[in-house]
């Protein structure tokens, strides 16, 4: 089978988005900060927080069950799986498959539902609130990824992120439909939604008026929450990376386009791994810039605002077929 | 008459074999005299062995030479008709989803029906065990029927057997009530197949399928479509496809859980074996595609009933309810895939293709789901039968009680969430790759329609993640709510046994699909007369799962669930060490906070307070009532009680059912009017309408 993602690249992409993922929290919590005028943590904050958290004890509910030690474990281990699949630093197909877009929204949803089942464990109120406002939010959301997901690979004839990536080409926006444009707005719509922040959710609170995401960690402590921390900063980069891989993989197809500026040295490395801190690095700042310009909608507003990605999506697609 | 044919012994044998030992299975209901217990036993004992008989035959056939149809005689028992059998892959396919539910079925069944009902009178252990054999019987064999009469027999046969299973349970009116609504709804499709079914036959002058085949040969357009869509609503009535669909949720937690296992998981697919049977093989035209009509409606169907179906289940806090409004979701989700694959099978170019892949998608979902919901029902049947109880708002804490059980609820939960990386997403994958497939082939509204659809399949699988946090959270995990889930024990061994056979077959067919496709080869290849799913699907080898979209399939889509597993698994470990933390020590327990206040069972969220926020969400489908009566003390700010009733309708009852009774009920008050009691006056209008009819089939044969 061919391929031109080996899977030793693979592994090593994955093992950046791991690695990177605590430090775009960090960014956006410092960008959030300059602009409300506050100095803020410092960039590296978020991994502060971990190895706090890794090197303490476990309190867990007396109440919980046998499944409440694994969930930290499998949430990780999905979302990092779903890491696997996006391309950082080259697009293609990789030599090895495991698996497409549709693979990925599956992964993170697999993730959120089992977040889902542990907040239920503990029996107190605030995890089982966390857990049906997260799940009720999710289902409006991933129909309407999906839908940008095939605005984009009724064009190229596959989901594979890679390929979509490659399939592109390299002058991106030059090259961009009227569907390309709806599809990256409805995109950013629900990106504050997918990354758990506001006008959707409150990453920075677990307050009952606001809390999705973070309601649901309560319980956790210890490298437990470490694990469910590591995993939520994991998913953001892995969201934001499969945002650039859909419509801005500039760089990374570079790369891809000819294959021996990346397969041969260090170089195309370098300037794919350059792109994607660039593309993710924008990506931030417009998280940031939402942030701080929007309040947090009320739970029952939030179907509203979805419902203009799902608009956008469904007129993307609808420009693609027709 | 019958040229013999090489495998054909072996087959009969099988066949005899099976029938034997749900005979006798029936048979035994006898011991009952002497033992209910006895009679129990034995009876699902000779059912296991029918089932795993089953299985034998089955893979025989599928792992044999594709597209071959063997055929045995059957003695004579009219003079009209000769009965026979005809099994081809199609046949073979859905006799191993049948035999592989029963198997565990089997085995869970009778420490079930000791642990439900320990006070059974003999007599009704031995209406069950009569009627399961029977019941096991007729489904297997009303796939490999050979002509109308067995078919339509063994037809009559099933749904019988499962009425009498249905109130069978417990003698509460409610039961009794379920038993009827299912009769009247049954019959009504039955009636319109028989319809279908003595058309053709008398066109052809025979019963026998290759016959009826022949005579539909010669059928003119509308002829055609007329009786496709008597049989296709025929076959939905049985299959629950909404706006049919109101029996199910009510007759299907009525019966024993191993039965309800069985009716969600196998007796619904066999109306979609009738459907296959009938779009694609009998009536199917002798070239050319489908009539485009079929196919759409079939869509259409099945998107509203996959919606619809999850969108009501979200909302049941009766376990066995919620699992069988989720039977509804997934019946719509198969025929998304059986619909997609009648509007492109012999479009030419990438449409075979394409068509095969959606009628894989169809079928593997039919084994997935026959596998995950035979699971999840069972391990309701569990929850049920140490508590006593169905209403999850009454459960609760019970993982740590029947961890066994709480571990394969989950991992059913997983599946049909269609999560990764087990069966329920792949065969939702190929769904959503067919969809998206014939979207690019189907220009215009069409394929917006058919995107739209996946949207729709989408929303779907999100919901049912949501349903399922809700049931297996409400029912598994914090404290329990009342007594009875209080001292609940893991259930018996035997049962945990039945469970875990599908639970295996769940992880088996979600981490290496590609050995399934082996088993789709000969209904693919044998049906659509294209490429077979092998070819489609695992061209790459067995653990690859890849699919091209366009006519070229350069650039096609490829994932490996093994691949993935492993590296599931590998994380997982990695982060098992991380979880453990630099100390190692194990974890101090405290109270959940519940801010300062002693935690009770009251603070954990409940199943209505969960689904809250979609209820209000999806408010204009609802339509929710809801009542709150306060009792105040002398002030309003004291509460002395508080009472909350909620409801929610089901909107085809009452837009469509209660609509229909209504009409019902005024024309009979009309008749009344009419009706004077003199034995003269009813004379007269028999010979009146006798008068008329002859007049009209006169006038039309003259």
């Amino acid at each position: 089978m061919s391929g031109e993602r080996s899977f030793a690249l693979v592994l090593l992409e994955m093992t950046l988005l791991v690695l990177f993922g605590p430090l775009v929290t960090g960014t956006i919590q410092k960008l959030k900060a300059r602009l409300q005028s506050r100095q803020g943590a410092g960039f590296l904050q978020p991994y502060r927080d971990l190895a706090k958290l890794f090197r303490k004890s476990t309190v867990q509910a007396d109440t919980a069950s046998g499944l409440f030690r694994a969930i930290p474990v499998l949430v990780l281990a999905a979302t990092v799986t779903a890491g696997a699949l996006v391309p950082v630093v080259r697009a293609g197909t990789p030599s090895v498959p495991i698996g497409d877009a549709l693979m990925l929204l599956g992964l993170l949803a697999l993730a959120r539902f089992l977040t889902a089942v542990g907040a239920l464990d503990a029996g107190g109120a605030f995890g089982g609130m966390g857990a049906s406002r997260e799940m009720t939010i999710a289902p409006l959301v991933e129909p309407v990824l999906m839908m940008v997901v095939f605005s984009t690979a009724l064009v190229a004839g596959t989901t594979e992120l890679g390929a979509l990536a490659a399939h592109r080409g390299t002058s991106w926006i030059f090259a961009w439909h009227a569907a390309d444009f709806l599809g990256v707005t409805a995109m950013l719509v629900l990106l504050p939604a997918e990354t758990g922040r506001i006008p959707v959710d409150n990453p920075d609170t677990h307050l009952e008026l606001t809390m999705l995401h973070e309601g649901m960690l309560l319980e956790h402590s210890g490298p437990g929450l470490g694990c469910m921390l590591l995993a939520s900063h994991t998913r953001q980069i892995v969201t934001l990376g499969f945002v650039s891989a859909l419509f801005f993989p500039i760089a990374v197809n570079d790369a891809g386009a000819d294959g021996s500026l990346v397969g041969a040295g260090a170089g195309g490395f370098v300037l794919g791994l350059a792109a994607f801190a660039v593309k993710i690095l924008v990506l931030a700042i417009y998280l940031a810039l939402v942030e701080s310009s929007y309040a947090k909608l009320r739970l029952f507003r939030v179907p509203q605002y979805l419902a203009i990605g799902f608009v956008c999506a469904l007129t993307a697609l609808a420009l693609r077929i027709l | 008459m019958i040229p013999p044919q090489p495998g054909q012994q072996t087959l009969l044998a099988g066949v005899f074999l099976i029938a034997a030992c749900y005979g006798a299975g029936a048979l035994s209901s006898l011991l009952a005299r002497w033992s209910g217990r006895l009679a129990l036993t034995v009876g699902h004992l000779a059912a296991l062995a029918g089932a795993v008989t089953g299985l034998g035959v089955s893979l025989d056939v599928l792992l044999g030479d594709p597209g071959s149809t063997l055929t045995v005689p059957l003695p004579n028992f009219f003079p009209f008709a000769r009965l026979s059998l005809a099994v081809d892959g199609l046949s073979a396919y859905f006799l191993f989803v049948t035999s592989l539910v029963a198997v565990a079925a089997t085995i869970y069944g009778p420490a079930y029906l000791q642990a439900h009902s320990p006070h059974a009178r003999p007599a009704r252990q031995a209406a069950q065990v009569l009627a399961l054999n029977v019941f096991l019987g007729c489904m297997a064999f009303v796939c490999c029927a050979g002509d109308a009469m067995t078919f339509l027999l063994c037809w009559e046969g099933m749904t019988l057997a499962s009425y009498v299973l249905v109130v069978s349970d417990d003698r509460d009116g409610e039961n009794a009530r379920a038993g009827l609504l299912y009769m009247v709804m049954a019959h009504g499709g039955t009636a319109l197949l028989l319809v279908a079914f003595l058309a053709l036959t008398e066109r052809a002058g025979a019963f026998d399928f290759a016959a009826l085949r022949a005579a539909a040969a010669g059928l003119d357009g509308s002829t055609r479509t007329t009786l496709f869509f008597l049989a296709l609503v025929g076959f939905a009535t049985k299959a629950g496809v909404v706006p049919l669909h109101v029996w199910l949720p009510r007759a299907h937690p009525a019966a024993p859980s191993h039965v309800s296992a069985l009716m969600s998981g196998v007796m619904l697919k066999i109306p979609i074996y009738g459907m296959l049977r009938f779009g694609f093989d009998l009536l199917a035209p002798v070239a050319g595609p489908l009539p485009s009509s079929w196919g759409w409606t079939v869509l259409v169907a099945g998107t509203i009933s996959a919606v619809l179906g999850v969108l009501y289940a979200l909302q049941q806090h009766d376990l066995k309810r919620l699992l069988a409004f989720h039977s509804v979701e997934n019946i719509g989700i198969i025929l998304i895939g059986v619909g997609l694959a009648m509007l492109l099978w012999r479009t030419g170019g990438a449409g075979e293709m394409l068509a095969t892949l959606a009628l894989t998608a169809a079928l593997l979902h039919t084994l997935n789901h026959a596998a995950f919901k035979g699971l999840l029902f069972l391990g309701a049947g569990s929850v049920l039968c140490r508590t006593h109880v169905r209403n999850i708002e009454e459960l609760g804490g019970l993982a740590r009680r029947m961890p066994w059980t709480a571990g394969l609820f989950l991992l059913g939960a997983v599946a049909i969430s269609a999560l990764p990386p087990l069966n329920g997403f792949v065969s939702e994958w190929l769904t959503f790759q067919a969809l998206l497939g014939g979207a690019s082939r189907f220009h215009g509204p069409g394929g917006l329609a058919i995107v739209f659809s996946a949207a729709m399949l989408a929303l779907t699988g999100g919901l049912a993640a949501a349903c399922f946090v809700k049931a297996f959270g409400v029912t598994f995990l914090g404290r329990p709510r009342t007594s009875h889930a209080e001292h609940a024990t893991e259930a018996p061994a035997s049962m945990i046994v039945g469970m875990a056979w599908l639970g295996l077959a769940c992880v088996a067919l979600g981490v290496a699909p590609g050995y399934a496709m082996r088993l789709l080869d000969a209904p693919t290849a044998g049906l659509l007369h294209a490429p077979g799913a092998s070819a489609v699907v695992t061209a790459h080898g067995p653990l690859v799962l890849s699919v091209g979209l366009t006519a070229a399939g350069q650039s096609a889509t490829s994932i490996s669930m093994t691949m993935l597993a492993a590296l599931l698994v590998a994380l997982a470990a990695i982060a098992w060490i991380l979880r453990r933390g630099s100390r190692g020590t194990a974890p101090q327990t405290a109270p959940t906070w519940t801010c300062g206040m002693i935690p009770t069972s009251r603070f954990d969220y409940t199943a209505t307070a969960f689904a809250k926020p979609l209820r209000l969400v999806f408010a204009a489908l609802y339509r929710p009532r809801r009542e709150v009566i306060r009792e105040t003390a002398a002030t309003p700010y004291v509460l002395r009680r508080i009472r909350y009733t909620g409801e929610i309708v089901d909107l085809s009852e009452t837009q469509i059912y209660h609509r229909v009774e209504q009409g019902i009920s005024r024309l009979s008050r009309t008749i009344r009017v009419r009706s004077t009691g003199h034995i003269y006056g009813y004379i007269a209008f028999v010979l009146g309408t006798l008068f008329v009819a002859l007049l009209l089939f006169g006038v039309r044969r003259g």
